[in-house]
Order: C-alpha cells, then structure tokens, then sequence
C-alpha cells in the first residue's frame, strides 16, 4: 500500500490570539475522494490554507508526497502537485475566460499526471466552458464561474486538489453536474478533498469524511459512520 | 552638570525629532490610516495650514489663534475636497493616489501663482532656555507638549466618542453601519475632513521653522508617510506613536554625527529594514506581544 | 517567425486586425520619410517628442500589465542619464566610449532597480507602498545630486555640477560615426518602434499573461505556480531599464542632464502619460506620450508656471472622468463598424 499522498502531523494555527487550528492530524491515501465537514468556524479553510501554504503553522508539519513541505511557499507546493480553488470564487473576473485558462503554468513537472491534460479537457467540456471565449469571466454565471475557477486549478496537471465549498450557491443540477464531473475526475486517479456543507452532495461523492469541529478532527470515517455518529448532529446544533 | 546637559539636549533633540515626525503624519494618520487613500496632497495640506497662518499673522492675529484658524481653514478644504473629488476614489487606492497628486500639483503651483514665491516668515514664539552649553526653544518644548495632547486626544476621539465609534463602523463594515443608521457619507466627509484640519494645524505649528514657501510641503511628505508606514494599520495611532519613536531612535544619533541629510537617508533606510522584519508594521508587533500577554496572564 | 509574428499580433494590446497593421506600417513609413521635409531642428525637437515613449511603456508594463504602480520611474533615467555621463565623458577620445557608457548606464539600472525590487517584493510588503517609495527615494536621488556642486564632486574628469547639472555630455556614436541631428531621429525613431514592437511581443507571450494575472489576483497566480516576486522583479527591472533607455537618449540629445531631472514635476509625467493615454495599452500610452511631450513642449514657450498647473487639472480630469485612459476609453466605446475594425479590439460580448 503506497503512503498517503498528504498528511498532516499536529498542525496548530492561531491569529493574533485566535487559535484556528489545534493539533489537526489528517492523513489522505492516493486517489480518494474525501469530504471535509463541520460548522462554521470549524477551522476548514485555515487548514487548506496551510496545506497550500498561504499561511504557516505555528506548530506541526505538512507532508506532500512524503515530502514536508510546511516551509515550503505556495508556488513550490503547486508545482509538486497540489491545487486549490477558494471559498470566495478567485478566478480572474476582470479577465476573459481566454485569458483565464491561458494564464495557467505549463512548466514541465517530471512527475506531471498523464492523464492531466484529458482531465483538463473532459472538465472543460462538462462544464460547458469555451477556452477561447472571450466574455470577460464576471459575465459568467456564479456556477461557470466556479467550474472556471476548477478548470484552472486542473490546467496546471495537479495530483490533488482541494476545493473549499465549490457548489455553495449551485442549484440541485448543478451541484449533481459538479458531483458528476469530480467523481469521474477522481475515478482518474486523481485525489479530491472537499470542503462542502451540502448533505447530499457530500453522500454522494465522498468516500472518506472528516470532521471538524473547534480547529480539531472531530471524527472520521465513512459516509454511514458518519451519518450515525450522534455526536456529529449535535456539534451543528452546538451543543457540542 | 556637563554630562546632564548634554543628555538633556539629547533627550530634546530625540525628542523633537519624534515629534516632527508625528506632527508630520498626524492628518495622514487620518485619511490614510483610517480611510486607505492615499494623500499625495498631504503635504500641500500643511502648507495650506502654513499660509493661512502666516497671512493671520502678519494681520495681527495672535499666534495661537492663527494655528487654530489654519485647522478650521484646511477642514473646511478639506471637506469640500472630499465632496467633489475623494469620495469616488474609496477602494481605488491607486486611482486615489494619481488624483491626490494631481491636486497637490494644482495646490502647490496655485500658491506659486497667487502669492508668489515667498510668504513673509513667522518668527518662533517664545524666548530660549540655556542650561549649560545648551539652549532649547521654549517653542519646541511646546510642540512637543501639543504633539502629545493632539495624539492622545485622536485617540479618545476615535475609542471614547460616538462620533469616534460611528467612524470605526462606517470604516470597517460601510454597508452594516448605513444598516444600523449611520450616515456614512457624512462621517466620511467628517474624518477627512478632520485630518486635512490635522494636517493644516501641524503646517501651522511648522510654519515659524521653515520658510513659508508654494513647494514647503514636500519635506514633510516622505517622514509623514513613512511614520504611517511603519506603524502599520493594525491601530494606526498607537503605531504612529511607536514608529515616530523608533524611527527618531535611529534618526537623532546620526542626524548628530551626520548632519540632517545623512539623518533623513538613515531614516528612509531604517523604514526599509523595518518594513521588511515587520511587514505589519509597529502596532502589529505591538498587538502580538498584548495578546501573548493575555494570553498568559 | 511566424510564432513571433502571432505574438505580436495578439490580443493584449489595442489594434489586432489587418486594417490596423497596414495603418501602423503607414504611419512608420510616413515617419521614416518626413524628415525629408524638415529642417535639421525641426528633426531633432521631434526626436524629443518620441524620446520619452520607452520610460512611458516600461510604465505601461509594470503599472498597466503588472498592476505596480512606480512613482519614480525618473529615477532610473536620471541614474542612466548621469552614468552615460560619467563613463562617456571619461572616454571622451575613444570612439566606443558612448557605447560603453551606454551599457554602463544600463547596468546600473538594472542593479540598483534589482536591489529596490528585491527589499519590496520579497519583502511581501503592500503594493501601494511602491508609489510612495519609488517617489521618495527619486526625491532623495535629487536632493543629493543638488548638493553635488562643489568641485570635489567629479569622477575622473567629469564633474557632477549640482544644481546646475552636468554639461557637455558625448552625443553617442558608432565607430567614427557621431550621432546627431537627421541620424538622431532616425536612432531614437527605431528604437521607439522596436522597444514598442518588442514590449507587445512580451505582453503577447506566456509571460505576459501571467503578468496580468498576477495584477489582477497575485495569491490565485502564486496558488497556480508561479513565483509572483520574482516576475515582479523582472518586470521591475525591466521597466528601469526602459526608463533608462529614456535617459541615455535625453542626455545624448541635450548632452547635458541636471538633478531637476529626477524631481518632482519629472516624476509625475510618466504617470500622467500613462493615466491620460490608458494604462492598459501600450499602444495608447505610446500616442498619448508624443501627445502630451509636444503639448509640453509648446507649452514651455508659454512659461513653466502653467505647464504644472495644467498637468494637474489634467491628472485629476482623466481619473475622474476617464479612469481607464483616453485613448482606451475611445477604443473601445466609440461604436462605428469601421472603427471597431480598424481597432479589432477583443473586449466586450465575445464573438
């Protein structure tokens, strides 16, 4: 069994006196498809934040491909494999959708997934975006706008990617489309972890869930685990 | 009695080396620390203050009162200033930028234009105290004292007022604070207003220094946003504060050996340096070692 | 070649279709051809007019595509214009010293930009603090050049003059060939269409795509691989060294340079050409920069109080009325079938 693509070892992070992470240890195998849950608050996209190294840990370690990266900055990260798309849609608005996907590096990894180039495409044609268009990205739907945003992070032929809630604001199809599409990208081999707050969407994608809850990991197993976990329900009444 | 005169005349001149420097950025501290645009007028601003100072002056006006004039006289050119031009500059920090500088052009050409080269100077209130060797103006003791008062009381303003809460709101969060009925248009025109007023009143105080001249304002642009700078936006007063007396550390012993070029170069380089240990400036550190504080208390 | 030629016909600048071409080559040829028609004067003032385009599209460059606003672009032309000087003026019997000077003066604008972008961009310091310190270190270049007039300031044989400046600077030359008046315009002439055709094949380029998306998401262009600080730098230094380019040409068309150079007034016109002309093309600030040197310089004759004026109401008219530019604004919304193919611009409804 190969190690895990990505794991954490006792990652503590805190902003002037907030702690937002508190010893989180998570460890994700190859080519799964993990869902990360919890309230707000949780700590979720701090953590993705220090896995792509936008912010540095005060404690604890971050391991990429056995790698530990945790000083690494973000763009060494990138180019050994990892992707992010934000909470808050960062695609280029101003740009055209042209410029958008054309601004993406090609530099030649040694270790570039062979499939990343049909991934890249396949996603571009389910997502129903033209590559040369030259609409200004703002005009696109806010759901385009997110499949932009991921068609992006695609381009650059990462081995996984983590996507902090990619449908909040989707309709029903178009969260079924993107669960769709990740699914089928994942099947590749590439590995997704995914911050998301949609009951069914995260039932139908997930093979794995964390949760978070207070900058911990609250508990982690399967969808079924999961779901019956009593203690789960209660922290998102907060009675936890 | 050697050796304590000339630590006291160092102690003077740290300290009126931090209190040009707070002066300076007092209006700035305002409109660039709380509001975020970038005020390449500033400086025309203080000379604006140094005019009307001047000009009241030479009509027999009581120094004091020519100073508060100059506030009131900027404030209100200020607020107008904000009206017509600022206020579709918010976010836009480079648009704000070029825009500002534009007006300081008009400004500084303007007073060429219309009172000539030359105002007639200010002579410095106030006679001299000799202790040893040593003879301190009894005005810049005064300066010191004013540029202290003023400090503090920006901030009890900002942090003890409803005015000063209605101003932190609207700043902060424009859309909720409108929500909860503040008019935020107002408390804009308010602050900006406010720190051109600043700026004026500290031009006034300069005025009986320097020659009073259409370009004066310039060498106070680069200390006022340097001291801004450095200090950081995490509590722009406090941070003023403490890089107006970190940079006048560095600025006072070389200034000294070196004379007041080199001084100014030390202090652009030490800014540098700063800048890049702290990117946050003075009132983050500041804020880190507060909340490690409570944290273990 | 043909790759090349792609590139520079792209779509990041204004001006893409084949009508747009055959009016640029026109235009080039006219200018080449003119001067038939002119006196030897009226050939060198302008040589003045085009002389300041390359400071103006290392602007454009770093302020437009890459989103860094520089205040003291003057700087790298006055560090260039003064080298020049010193080197050139120290080899004043060797044919190649304008050449050596020339690359001297380059280097130095490399180094000391290399030096500044190196403390802010790694620095992860906040992108308007640029403006404020480009400016005040230009201020500062100024105030110790001013105060270089006593005799003791010379390095070799040639004197810094302080306020006064330094005089008698070499025009350049090639071999025995010196480079004054008709031949000066056509020197500065190809190199202006070269540094023009050479920036929009970089804008063109990958690299020039990645700048625009580090200008408008510098995090979401580092989360997509790329070092954003040191392709800051590079387009930082690459835009000193155009200013530089500025610098040489003035010195070798003047032959003289004082600190005035690097001043206040100097350091706001690049910004102004570039805010009035439309910072996001350079083909606007490449027009609207002759514009402006010629209105200037007409101007001047009426007397320098004015021309400060003027630029200052002209500064704050553009940005509140026309805050993407003139130039661009026109390009772009002017809605006549002819003009839109003239200019093929790609903004707007795709298709």
């Amino acid at each position: 069994m190969t190690d895990p693509i990505l794991r954490t070892e006792g990652l503590i992070k805190h902003f002037d006196g907030v702690v937002a992470t508190n010893d989180v240890r998570i460890s994700v195998p190859r080519g799964e498809l993990r869902c990360i849950i919890g309230p707000n608050g949780a700590g979720k996209s701090t953590l993705f934040s220090l896995l792509c190294g936008i912010h540095r840990p005060n404690a604890g370690r971050v391991m990429l491909k056995d790698e530990d990266v945790t000083h690494f900055p973000a763009y060494q990260r990138v180019r050994r494999g990892i992707g992010l798309t934000f909470q808050t849609n960062r695609a280029f608005h101003r740009l055209s959708v042209r410029q958008n996907l054309s601004a993406v590096l090609q530099i030649p990894r040694a270790d570039r997934p062979a499939d990343a180039d049909d991934r890249y495409r396949f996603a571009l044609d389910r997502f129903g975006l033209d590559a040369d268009s030259e609409m200004p990205a703002k005009e696109l739907p806010h759901h385009r706008l997110q499949w932009l945003e991921i068609s992006m992070v695609l381009a650059a032929g990462p081995d996984i990617i983590l996507l902090d809630e990619p449908t909040a604001g989707m309709s029903i199809e178009e969260t079924l489309q993107t669960a769709a599409v990740l699914k089928h990208l994942n099947s590749s081999g590439l590995t997704i972890i995914v911050v998301e707050h949609d009951v069914a969407f995260v039932r139908d994608v997930a093979q794995r869930i964390t949760v978070m809850h207070q900058g911990r990991v609250f508990a982690e197993g399967t969808v079924d685990q999961i779901t019956e976990h009593a203690d789960v329900r209660r922290i998102y009444l907060g009675q936890v | 009695m050697e050796s304590f005169a000339t630590i006291v005349s160092i102690l003077y001149q740290f300290a009126t080396n931090g209190a040009f420097l707070l002066l300076s950025a007092l209006g700035l501290i305002v409109i660039l620390g709380m509001m975020n645009i970038i005020n390449l007028a500033h400086g025309e601003l203080m000379m604006m203050g140094a005019y009307t100072a001047s000009i009241a002056w030479h009509r027999g006006v009581p120094f004091w009162l020519c100073a508060i004039l100059a506030f009131v006289v900027v404030a209100l050119f200020g607020a107008l200033l904000e009206r017509t031009v600022v206020r579709r500059f918010y976010g836009r920090e480079l648009g704000a930028l070029v825009v500002t500088w534009g007006i300081s052009l008009i400004l500084s050409q303007g007073a060429l234009m219309v009172f000539g080269p030359f105002l007639p100077a200010i002579p410095i209130p106030g006679g001299s105290i000799a202790l040893g060797q040593y003879s301190f103006s009894v005005y810049w003791l005064i300066v010191i004292a004013l540029a202290c008062a003023l400090i503090a009381g920006l901030w009890s303003l900002y942090n003890y007022t409803t005015f000063g809460l209605q101003a932190r709101a609207a700043m902060q969060n424009p859309a909720m604070a409108t929500a909860l009925g503040v008019d935020t248009g107002r408390v804009y025109t308010l602050t900006f207003s406010l720190g051109a007023g600043l700026a004026g009143f500290s031009g006034a105080l300069f005025a009986p220094t320097v020659s009073i001249a259409p370009f004066m304002g310039q060498q106070f642009v680069a200390p006022a946003f340097i001291t801004v700078v450095v200090g950081g936006a995490t509590n722009v007063i406090t941070g003023a504060v403490g890089s107006s007396l970190l940079l006048s550390l560095v600025k006072t012993p070389v200034g000294f050996v070196f004379g007041a070029f080199v001084g100014t170069v030390a202090l652009l380089l030490a800014a540098l340096v700063i800048i890049r240990l702290m990117p946050d400036g003075v009132s983050a550190v500041l804020q880190r070692l507060v909340d490690r504080r409570n944290r273990f208390a | 070649m043909s790759h090349l030629l792609k590139l520079l016909t792209g779509p990041e600048d204004i001006g893409r279709s084949r009508w747009f071409w055959a009016v640029f080559v026109a235009v080039c040829t006219l200018l080449f051809v003119y001067p038939y028609w002119l006196s030897e004067f009226e050939a060198t003032n302008n040589a003045y007019y085009l002389l300041n385009v390359p400071i103006a599209l290392g602007l454009a460059l770093l302020w437009g595509y890459c989103g860094i606003l520089s205040f003291g672009q003057v700087a790298y032309f006055g560090i260039a214009g003064y080298v020049y000087g010193i080197v050139a003026g120290n080899m004043t019997g060797n044919a190649f010293g304008p050449l050596v000077g020339s690359l001297c003066g380059l280097a130095v604008c490399a180094i000391a930009a290399a030096m500044f972008g190196y403390f802010v961009f790694y620095g992860r310091v906040q992108n308007w603090i640029v403006p404020i310190l480009t400016l005040v270190l230009s201020l500062l270049l100024e105030t110790f050049l001013g105060q270089t007039a006593g005799y003791q300031w010379r390095i070799g044989t040639v004197q810094l003059g302080g306020y006064n400046g330094m005089t008698g600077i070499p025009s350049f030359q090639i071999g025995r060939f010196v480079i004054t008046g008709y031949s000066f315009y056509y020197y500065v002439l190809i190199i202006v269409v070269v540094a023009y055709l050479a920036m929009r094949i970089l804008v063109n380029s990958q690299y020039g795509k990645v700048m625009l998306a580090i200008r408008e998401d510098p995090i979401r262009t580092e989360l997509l691989g790329y070092d954003i600080r040191a392709r800051r730098l590079v387009v930082f230094v690459l835009a000193a060294i155009s200013a530089g380019v500025s610098g040489l040409l003035y010195v070798q068309w003047g032959n003289y340079i004082t600190p005035s150079q690097v001043g206040l007034l100097q350091a706001s016109l690049p910004v102004i050409w570039v805010a009035v002309g439309g910072r996001e093309s350079l083909l606007a600030v490449l027009l609207s920069t002759c514009a402006l040197n010629w209105l200037n310089y007409t101007l001047s004759s009426e007397g320098y109080q004015y021309a400060l004026i003027i630029i200052g109401v002209l500064l704050v008219v553009v940005m509140l009325f026309f805050p993407d530019g003139i130039i661009v604004t026109l390009a772009r919304d002017v809605p006549s079938r002819g003009w839109r193919a003239l200019v093929g611009l790609h903004k707007g409804k795709s298709g």
